[in-house]
């Protein structure tokens, strides 16, 4: 698969009232694993919701590759490839896992979409063992991954993913992120990835942005930021209002 | 047990013509998010399509399909014009129950003043009534039956094996996700509403050619069998909507030819309120 | 003459059926499709009390019934039919059932009921219906087409019109009518609020049924004519085209309405029809309908509130003791109370200190000698660290008794352990925070103290009580009260009116307290008036109070949420996020006003994100991780623990 580019430069977003995110500025480059991490509160989903046309852009820009696609509906934005696995929501629970993941390429012609059923179900085995059971009825490990599949059945250049590992045990969470999470990437899509496990996703990371209070407090590499004081403090509110960057802008 | 399996036979039939009613209208319903109080009223309007092509003196069968279409086209103004911005709006759904009430006045006393308070008929043959085991039923009546199971399997095969019908069933389940999926959900709940409209129209159309002798307001009493079968069988559940007609269809009909003929609704009533106070959603569960 | 005599009669009707339907739809909040067969109850009743029995007649007409009672019998027969009749249709309005869903059945209903009476003949005459129902004293030899007793009846009618206009804004124009509003508004949180859903929705169903059973018994005595015909379902949606054209929840509006739709479309329908005797018979009718249709669709789009909106309640401030804002400058405001009260436009004017007084212990509340200014608070903190250490208290050292303790407290869901093994206490006058990252257990755990949730193991005790199995109602009463993280306030009443929603034991907050009047709940309600005047002075946010709640900013709405907590006099306090999505500023603000609170022996558990809030103003902070107290202390202290820092970057 073919990554693109995903950036957003300056974006300021909210739902009606006073903004949830201002000026915030991120982005993921195709084959990196980007990660967003930040108290709760921070703004993290809301700046995925921005990404793809659910939350209201009202400054700034959304860019995948060259094109602008800042407040184009959600649908539009899917057809431009970005695949969108949201936190909650995340199946559609009367469709059996099989229809989900038609759902998933409902925009693939029609000779395509048998073959690449059976792609995503070669990256979740564990898929193929339910696939008639509808979605409603499954574990919350295995929504997650449903989900994936859904998504990655477009192989879309860019995977938005919030807070995949929710409610998830340790063990399954840390497989699906150094799994399936870093694999994505190593296939060449973009993937930028919120999450509350600040130390898990960093390991699986090119980079990292954290958010506090709805905007950028930080930005690194992991190894960078795992070293640093403030990137601790900012997760413990230790130093507010202060923007500290380290490494590269 | 003549009488009985009779009465079965009619039965059938009113099942017929409300499972292609319940079932456009628990789809609406479940797709759009309206509970169209409205449906009623665009079935008589199909009636009334049907009766003037029909005047004019072409089959009733073709009228039957001017009517599908003209109903198509009715509804999808009625979601377009009324329903649509509401919701935008984000009117709250006994709102915009309120408001389909309102359309259904316009629509239904619309027809009155062109059409008269007057009943009238379609000018068609029964053909030859059979009798088999005990059901009598002529050849209209088959006829209907028969378009009934059609339509049955074609919404079956619709949702279950088709890209628009799974598109349909995405949008209800989980409209946001749906289109996260590329789904273009505008463009399917327009095309519901087209679809569904067609139904109302070959609904009304039927329903005229069973009772007979119709009018504009002969559709009153049959909304609250729709709502009956619909509520029955679980709102929203395309499924649940053709059980629930059976049912509803069997019940009334078996029971009139016990008990006075004019009380054969109440069954249907009953059912419909016990439904709503012990288990609202449905025999067979939530929305598809 | 008679004409208009007619016009009378027929107006007042169709005023007293709008304001029953104003009563149930427009402050009630409940969509009663099936309005219309409450007024057939009540015109059948009145029919066959005041008939003589049928065999009388030759049984031309048959029917239950005929009594042959005397004026005013049937009519009061006829409420209490339409009261009784609403009855069997309370299952449909409780709890559980959606609100469009329980319209349809209503409206079920009626067509029902019509089909019923429709066809089985012994009951009411079925299809034929009652004729030659006697008018009121008409069996006492009144000569009934007299000129005189034509006039007398129309004025009787006029009479009992305002009679229950009245009674109607008597009964809403209360505590009770109040809770309707709040049932309306967002009835979830009115239930949580502990108002009873049900019995609300019962009682309103019930006077206004009994109100449509009087507006059929009126109109039966008059045209003496009763069939299916006059009440299909149509005319129900008459009605309410008239209520939400005239205005929802005003009852002049309700008058409005009735005189504009039934009235107005009746009379103009008639003048066309004479100026164009042409016209087919069915055409001005189906016009009409269309019409009622059209109006409905674009009154509900363009003007929802209708020609006359509901009013704003608006509740003037008394003035507190030595409050910086008095209400008249210099004047000695007299200490009688006024003859209208808080209720209403007038200003109620009071003594400044001694009644004040007076009121505020009677009332009981908790208030410093006078409203914290925001400047005052925060010179003292400044510089200074959290609470403990603060100069004298009235209630006692601040920490020095344990007033919530949680031992050993597990909640299991299915196979996941929420909260695990949790031991804490919380010491009196402290304002304690809990932290931790998502999934930690604080939300179970708070509900698990508040009662709304039931642990699986452990026990909770509150002053010293076990109240692990006491439900969350009861543990409000007691003084141990929650928040919730989602916004919950009551949007189109004034935020005065959503505080005085949460005063408990309000006598006027019943149907029959509304009945009694305001001298039986006056007390009551200026008790409430002045706490709830004394929690916004002490917040800054007396300029708010008479703003409704939905057109306030989200900080401003949180701290509605945090007051109307306050104003059920509680003892301890568990908040739940409640500086989520507040300007810093403002949060920083309520924080300051917690402190203030905590200082006069207020004990509060706030569960936040904002770590920054908690660095300020808590002490201690309780952390938690994966469902157990991970540590315990002050924010600066746990920073510097590992496992701390290790649970929050783990997540």
């Amino acid at each position: 698969m073919r990554g693109a580019r995903i950036r957003a430069e300056g974006v300021t977003a909210g739902y009606g009232g006073d903004p949830v995110i201002r000026a915030v500025s991120v982005q993921a480059e195709p084959g990196q694993v980007v990660s967003l991490v930040g108290p709760n509160g921070s703004g993290k989903s809301t700046l995925l919701k921005s990404l793809v046309g659910i939350v209201r852009v009202s400054a700034g820009r959304v860019m995948v590759g060259e094109r602008n696609v800042t407040n184009l509906a959600p649908e539009e934005i899917a057809r431009a490839g970005v695949g969108y696995v949201p936190q909650v929501d995340d199946v559609f629970p009367p469709l059996t896992v099989r229809e989900n993941l038609e759902m998933g390429g409902y925009l693939l012609a029609k000779k395509e979409l048998a073959p690449r059923v059976e792609r995503v179900l070669s990256v979740f085995p564990r898929l193929g063992t339910m696939i008639q059971r509808p979605a409603g009825k499954l574990s919350g490990g295995e929504r997650k991954m449903l989900a994936m599949g859904r998504v990655l059945m477009l192989e879309p250049a860019v995977f938005l993913l919030d807070e995949p590992t929710a409610n998830l045990a340790p063990a399954i969470a840390q497989s699906l992120l150094t799994e399936h999470v870093r694999q994505l990437a190593e296939h060449g899509a973009a993937v930028l990835i919120v999450e509350q496990r600040a130390k898990a996703v960093l390991a699986i990371s090119d980079r990292t942005y954290v958010l506090g209070g709805g905007e950028l407090r930080m930005e690194g590499t992991p190894a960078e930021l795992s070293d640093s004081q403030a990137f601790v403090d900012s997760f413990l509110g230790g130093h507010r209002g202060r923007v500290v960057s380290s490494g590269e802008g | 047990m003549t009488i009985f399996v009779a009465s079965v036979g009619f039965g059938l039939i009113t099942a017929a013509v409300l499972a292609i009613a319940s079932v456009a209208f628990t789809l609406q319903f479940a797709v759009t998010d309206v509970l169209n109080l409205a449906f009623a009223a665009v079935m008589t309007a199909g009636a009334f399509v049907a009766y003037w092509i029909n005047q004019a003196g072409v089959s009733v069968w073709l009228a039957l399909v001017v009517a599908m279409a003209a109903c198509s086209v009715l509804s999808v103004l009625l979601n377009l014009i009324v329903y649509a911005p509401f919701q935008r709006r984000g009117s709250s759904p006994i709102t915009i129950v309120i408001v389909s009430l309102g359309m259904a006045l316009i629509i239904e006393f619309g027809v009155q003043a062109v059409v008269g308070g007057v009943n009238v008929s379609y000018t068609m043959g029964q053909g030859t009534t059979y009798q088999a085991g005990g059901f009598i039923l002529t050849t209209v009546q088959l006829v209907i039956i028969a378009i009934s199971l059609v339509v049955m399997v074609a919404v079956h095969a619709l949702l279950r094996y088709t890209k628009l019908g799974k598109a349909m069933r995405a949008t209800a389940a989980n409209r946001s996700l749906a289109r996260n999926c590329g789904i273009r959900t505008s463009r399917v709940i327009t095309t519901t509403w087209a679809l569904t409209g067609a139904l109302a129209g070959l609904a009304g159309t039927v329903f005229a050619i069973d009772i007979g002798s119709f009018g504009p307001t002969s559709t009153d009493l049959f909304v609250v069998l729709i709502l009956a079968a619909v509520f029955l069988g679980g709102p929203g559940h395309a499924y649940g909507a053709m059980l629930g007609a059976l049912l509803i269809g069997l019940f009334t009909e078996v029971s009139a030819a016990y008990i006075q003929p004019d009380y054969k609704y109440v069954i249907a009533f009953v059912a419909l309120l016990a439904t709503l106070a012990l288990r609202p959603s449905g025999l067979l569960g939530a929305r598809t | 003459m008679y004409y208009l005599i007619t016009l009378v009669v027929y107006g007042a009707v169709d005023v007293i059926s709008c304001l029953g339907l104003s009563m149930q739809f427009g402050i009630g909040g409940v969509t009663n499709f099936g309005f219309i067969i409450f007024q057939a109850a009540g015109a059948y009743t009145a029919a066959i009390l005041s008939l003589p029995p049928d065999t009388a007649n030759g049984a031309f007409q048959i029917y239950i019934g005929g009594l042959n009672l005397p004026f005013p019998f049937p009519l009061i027969g006829a409420a209490v039919a339409g009261a009784v009749l609403a009855v069997p249709f309370t299952f449909l309005v409780g709890r559980r059932l959606r609100g469009d869903f329980a319209a349809i059945g209503l409206l079920v209903t009626a067509v029902l009921l019509n089909l019923l009476v429709m066809d089985y003949r012994p009951l009411f005459n079925g299809d034929a219906g009652l004729a030659l129902v006697p008018a009121p004293l008409q069996s006492q030899g009144m000569a009934t087409t007299s000129a005189a007793y034509q006039w007398s009846f129309a004025a009787g009618c006029v009479v009992l019109a305002a009679g229950v206009y009245w009674f109607v804004r008597h009964v809403t124009e209360s505590p009770y009518g109040r809770s309707l509003r709040a049932m309306r508004d967002n009835d979830k949180v009115a239930d949580s609020l502990g108002k009873n859903l049900q019995s609300l929705r019962t009682s309103v169903l019930l006077v206004g049924g009994a109100i449509a059973g009087l507006s059929g018994g009126l109109l039966v005595s008059y045209i003496s004519v009763w069939s299916p015909a006059a009440w299909t379902y149509a005319e129900t949606i008459v009605l309410f085209a008239a209520v939400i054209i005239g205005g929802r929840g005003n009852h002049l509006g309700a008058i409005l309405g009735a005189v504009i739709v039934p009235v107005g479309f009746e009379e103009s329908t008639r003048l066309i029809s004479d100026a164009n005797p042409s016209l087919p018979p069915n055409l001005l009718p189906s016009l009409q309908w269309v019409a009622i249709g059209l109006l409905i669709v674009l009154f509900l789009w363009f003007r929802p509130q209708g020609v006359l909106p509901e009013r704003k309640r608006v509740i003037a401030l008394p003035a507190l003791p030595g409050a910086a804002d008095a209400t008249a400058a210099g004047s000695q405001p007299t200490a009688r109370p006024a003859a209208e009260t808080a209720f209403g436009a007038q200003t109620a004017v009071r003594d400044g200190s001694t009644s004040g007084a007076e009121t505020a212990s009677r009332a009981e509340i908790r208030t410093p000698a006078g409203p914290l200014a925001w400047a005052d608070t925060e010179a003292q903190l400044d510089g200074a660290g959290p609470t403990a250490s603060r100069g004298a208290d009235p209630a006692g050292p601040p920490g020095a008794d344990v007033i919530l303790r949680a031992v050993d407290v597990s909640r299991d869901f299915g196979g996941v352990r929420a909260v695990s093994g949790v031991s804490l206490s919380v010491r009196r006058g402290t304002l304690t925070g809990l932290i931790g990252p998502n999934g930690a257990g604080k939300s179970t755990l708070l509900a698990l103290l508040a009662g709304t949730d039931q642990v699986s193991a452990g026990q909770i005790f509150y002053q010293g009580r076990d109240t692990t199995r006491v439900p969350a109602y009861r543990r409000a009463r007691m003084g141990l009260v929650r928040t919730f993280q989602l916004a919950s306030e009551f949007k189109r009443l004034t935020v005065m009116e959503n505080l005085m929603s949460a005063a408990p034991g309000n006598r006027g907050d019943s149907f029959r307290g509304a009945v009694s009047g305001r001298r039986y709940w006056r007390h009551d309600e200026e008790a409430a008036v002045a706490r709830a005047a004394s929690t916004l002075a002490r917040f800054g946010l007396e300029s708010l109070a008479n703003e409704y709640a939905g057109d306030l900013s989200g900080g401003q709405r949180r701290l509605v949420e945090i007051m109307r907590a306050l104003m059920t006099e509680p003892r301890m306090l568990l908040l739940d996020e409640p500086m989520a999505g507040v300007h810093p500023e403002l949060a920083r603000k309520i924080g300051t006003a917690l402190v203030a609170l905590c200082r006069e022996g207020m004990t509060i558990l706030m569960v936040e994100h904002e770590l920054a809030i908690m660095d300020e103003f808590c002490d201690p902070v309780i952390v938690m991780a994966d469902g157990s107290v991970l540590a315990e202390g002050t924010m600066a202290e746990l920073r510097d623990r590992a496992e701390v820092v290790e649970a929050y970057l783990v997540g």
